[in-house]
């Protein structure tokens, strides 16, 4: 391991820049030298779905009410974020004491947390999926927390929920039951492999189960032949993936009850279902054939040129594998080394972009790229072949990321500025649009913050009942 | 609504198998019948998206270039397999897997653009459709006159969804891009993949997820606005999505992290590093060593939970560690990262033995949460998703018996289901060209000689 690996004992400190450490570039300078026709058109976009303009604009989904009941587990947050980030009320209901989530942090590393004013401390992947969401804490394994929730179901659009299969159907606040007091209610259970069926899921399943049970795992990472082992994703991706078609499937079924159906429905969606619906042509091909799908590192079993390899300081990706991208990335290789240009060009093997599919063919191609990329940097790399209109682009690390300019202008990285938590940079909103744009109002509660006013509000709770149900630890 | 006293009193496994029976999908009503999707997109962001939406019932117009059809159809794993024919008029090419997963349901029209006839024919199309979406470079569209601001005018109901790479406003405005560039780009390789230290570099996720992704929360946000459309403003939209941005949002904690502390997130291999132990561990057998398939001769690996204290001590005690319980008693000590370094090397020499299965039962015997490493094949023979219908063998109407993902999601009342994976190229010019712009019989035959479609 060396003597360059950090301990926990010796870590360095680090200075940490204000953001933007570089300015974001203004107008005239994105546009400078663009004459007025062409940039007529970037200039209507950027006029009808810039952020700055997201307050004086509407919410798609305005007044729709959401119980996220969901604990210990990303996918029902993540689900719940594309509601609220479109303008639903989405409620939290955590356990007293508040999600276990909110404890987790790398490495357990205190000083990477959040601090409200109150003093309370929250992990970041917890507060990152916090965003424009309430708090409230209620026991569900009490009685009086069940009768509570029973009383202000029928104000609730969609409930969302992660316990062990059938649970809450046991506790008698399950779909059956619930759709009794509130038809509208669209029910909604996430987790990562399913509540029924022979593979339902374990209590405290999380990601990565629903990664490696689905083939992603073993598919992500190199070959044997080239060092390498299957390889979970950095971050919680079947938890994330799976969250988003929730809320497709979630949406959809709001969209059915106020259309024609007039009532709600159960919905279930898990976090491996939703990267088997993505994960490219893996059943088709083991259906025809009986392959299995191999690790391909990061190269594409599929398109060539299309894969990251390396250069002088990092890695490049480079793709284009149709004739006219092709020959481009040639040509701008072939500037600086004219011999690796003509060994390709002249290569018969190599004229019909289905030929340049086998593996052998891919080994020669990359060979021959990375001969030229090798003494160049990502930066002189990525100049070179966007002179030719080819897509490429350097491996970025997060200090990068956050530093593109292209994400700084378009706010794709902004900084919240929190009454809780103070300013945090974050992700922005992924729904960009003209009409109903999302937004990032605040960036997350404390625990339980908001019982007093959503327990009023919802349930007519007065000062006194609030009282005895926070005495006797419901709330 | 109530339920019948047969549903209330059967047990909740038969309860959820009767109300998701995939048997029964098309004998319930579609959410999105009568909404019309156009889609000229091509290679997967913008393709997935209209599929999501040809899912739920939407009737969906794929338009691609005549004769090749869109770039896709040309892209399959080491050229090898192809479904027969690419179309009517070259029975003896197939269309690639690429094209798999991110076209079912939909009605295939073939249209040249660079002819003004063309343009006439998508104006007619726009003038029709509820949603729009469309990939090609930001701004073209709206040169050819067929773009948001043109078809918002004629038809002020319409959803313009736009995807791309880097979209049309900014300073990457101009470049092209792919979702690996998303991935490369946006920092997703920066975190996957094991440290320098142990071996590894930056890492892909295999599968095309900027894209896929991408295109559902478009898929979600059109339904979102169709929403807000039908329900509140009776107004359209014009939406954005761009590919580069997706990336942001899955790290955004990562984010948070940088912007408070200066910390630039690494990667941690198959670890986990907000819990321990929750991670993939090397078993030291192939669980079919007399297979001729290198994928399957590979030794397995297995996923283990057991972050919780009991957890962690029924781990120990049974992988004959009974000191590191002892060492690291509480999540935080075992968190830490020298910890971790320590632990998994330990417990990973419990499996030195085992194949993955072995392994796997063995945790789950004693209560822990575990999972194998499955690949494809496996993962194909898994009776759990093809009963929920998520992995589905159909009797496709053009290429017979096709196994396919289906709907990611469940729905009770009004299911989405998958009628066909895809069809050849210009396959419904005829139905789309008769029925939505009133061309007659010898008019199409007449654009087809043009090669127009």
């Amino acid at each position: 391991m060396g003597d360059t690996w950090r301990t926990e004992k010796k870590r360095p400190t680090i200075k940490v820049l204000p953001w933007p450490a570089i300015p974001t570039p203004t107008v005239d300078e994105v546009y400078a030298g663009v004459d007025e026709k062409k940039k007529e058109y970037s200039l209507w976009v950027e006029s009808a779905v810039r952020q700055q303009f997201n307050a004086d604009k509407p919410e798609s989904l305005d007044g729709i009410r959401i119980l996220d009941c969901t604990a210990n587990q990303q996918i029902g947050h993540w689900c719940s974020s594309h509601f609220s980030e479109l303008g639903a009320e989405v409620i939290m209901v955590e356990p007293p004491g508040g999600d276990p989530m909110r404890t987790r942090t790398p490495f357990g590393r205190e000083e990477y947390m959040f601090t409200a004013k109150s003093g309370e401390k929250c992990g970041a992947r917890f507060l990152a999926e916090a965003r424009n969401k309430f708090s409230i804490t209620l026991d569900l394994e009490k009685e009086e927390g069940r009768a509570l929730l029973k009383k202000i179901i029928s104000q609730v659009d969609i409930l969302i929920e992660n316990a062990a299969p059938g649970h809450f159907d046991k506790l008698g606040i399950g779909y059956r039951q619930l759709s009794e007091i509130n038809p509208g209610l669209v029910y909604l259970w996430v987790g990562e492999r399913g509540q029924w069926g022979p593979l339902k899921d374990q209590p405290g399943a999380m990601d990565p189960v629903g990664q490696a049970s689905m083939g992603f795992v073993h598919g992500t990472g190199a070959p044997v032949s080239f060092g390498g082992t299957p390889t979970r994703s950095g971050w919680w991706l079947a938890d994330q993936v799976g969250g988003t078609f929730a809320a497709m499937g979630t949406m959809a079924a709001l969209y059915a009850r106020e259309k024609f159906l007039g009532k709600g429905q159960f919905v279930e969606c898990t976090a491996a279902e939703g990267v088997i619906r993505i994960i490219d042509y893996n059943w088709g091909w083991h259906g025809m054939d009986s392959s299995i799908r191999p690790r391909y590192g990061n190269w594409d079993l599929a398109i060539n040129i299309y894969a990251v390899n390396p250069c002088k300081d990092g890695q490049i990706m480079v793709g284009g594998g149709h004739d006219r991208l092709w020959f481009r990335i040639w040509r701008a290789c072939g500037k600086a080394k004219p011999y690796l240009e003509q060994h390709i060009c002249e290569d018969p093997k190599l004229r019909v972009v289905t030929d340049r599919l086998p593996h052998y063919i891919q080994v020669e191609t990359y060979t021959t790229l990375v001969e030229w990329m090798k003494d160049l940097t990502r930066y002189e790399c990525e100049t070179a072949l966007q002179e030719e209109e080819v897509a490429s682009g350097g491996v970025s690390f997060l200090d990068e990321v956050c530093e593109f300019p292209h994400y700084k202008y378009r706010g794709h990285i902004e900084i919240v500025d929190d009454l809780n938590y103070g300013k945090v940079l974050i992700g922005a909103s992924g729904f960009i649009g003209m009409n109903t744009p999302g937004r990032i109002k605040w960036i997350g509660r404390t625990v339980g913050q908001d019982n007093e006013d959503i327990f009023r509000r919802l349930a007519g709770l007065d000062r006194e009942g609030l009282a005895s149900l926070k005495k006797g630890g419901v709330i | 609504m109530t339920l019948s006293k047969a549903l209330k009193d059967m047990t909740f496994e038969d309860f959820c198998r009767s109300v998701f029976n995939t048997k029964e999908r098309f004998s319930k009503p579609e959410v999105l019948k009568g909404v019309r999707v156009v889609s000229t997109t091509q290679y997967i962001l913008g393709p997935s998206c209209a599929a999501y939406l040809a899912e739920l019932g939407a009737e969906t117009i794929k338009v691609e270039l005549p004769k090749r059809g869109e770039p896709m159809r040309h892209t399959t794993p080491f050229n090898e397999p192809f479904l027969y024919p690419l179309s009517r008029w070259m029975p003896d090419k197939g269309t690639g897997l690429g094209f798999f997963g991110a076209n079912p349901n939909e009605y295939f029209l073939s249209l040249d653009f660079h002819k003004p006839e063309a343009i006439q024919i998508m104006k007619r199309l726009a003038a029709k459709t509820d949603v729009f979406c469309e990939n090609y470079r930001a701004g073209t569209f709206d040169r050819w006159g067929i773009g948001a601001r043109q078809h918002l005018k004629v038809n002020p109901r319409t959803i313009y969804q736009w995807m791309g790479g880097f979209g049309g406003w900014g300073p990457g405005r101009n470049r092209a891009s792919y979702d690996i560039l998303g991935q490369a780009q946006g920092g997703c390789f920066s975190i996957t993949g094991w440290p320098k230290e142990y071996g590894g570099l930056p890492g892909k996720q295999t599968i095309w997820i900027m894209d896929y992704w991408g295109g559902a929360i478009s898929a979600f946000n059109c339904i979102a606005s169709l929403f807000w459309r039908d329900n509140v403003s009776g107004k359209g939209n014009f939406l954005e999505y761009s590919q580069v941005h997706g990336a942001q949002r899955h790290l955004t904690d990562f984010i948070a992290l940088y912007g408070k502390t200066g910390v630039v997130a690494q990667r941690w291999g198959n670890w986990e590093p907000l819990l321990c132990v929750h991670g993939i561990l090397k078993c030291g057998k192939s669980s079919y060593p007399n297979s001729k398939n290198p994928q399957e001769q590979e030794v397995g690996y297995c996923f283990v939970s057991a972050y919780k204290d009991e957890d962690f001590k029924k781990l120990c005690k049974l992988v004959g560690k009974d000191e590191l319980a002892k060492k690291y008693p509480t999540h935080s000590d075992r968190v830490a990262a020298d910890a971790q370094m320590a632990i998994y090397p330990e417990i990973e020499k419990f499996g030195a033995d085992k194949t993955k299965e072995q392994v796997w039962k063995a945790f789950t015997d004693a209560g822990l949460v575990a999972q194998p490493v499955w690949n494809s094949k496996e993962v194909s023979e898994q009776e759990h998703f093809h009963l929920r219908g998520t992995i589905q063998w159909i009797d496709d109407p053009t290429f017979g018996d096709v196994q396919t993902q289906g709907p990611a999601y469940q729905l009770s009342e009004t299911p989405a289901r998958i009628r066909w994976v895809f069809k050849p190229v210009g396959a419904d010019n005829e139905y789309i060209l008769s029925k939505l712009c009133g061309y007659s019989g010898s008019h199409i035959a007449e654009l087809e000689a043009k090669e127009i479609i």
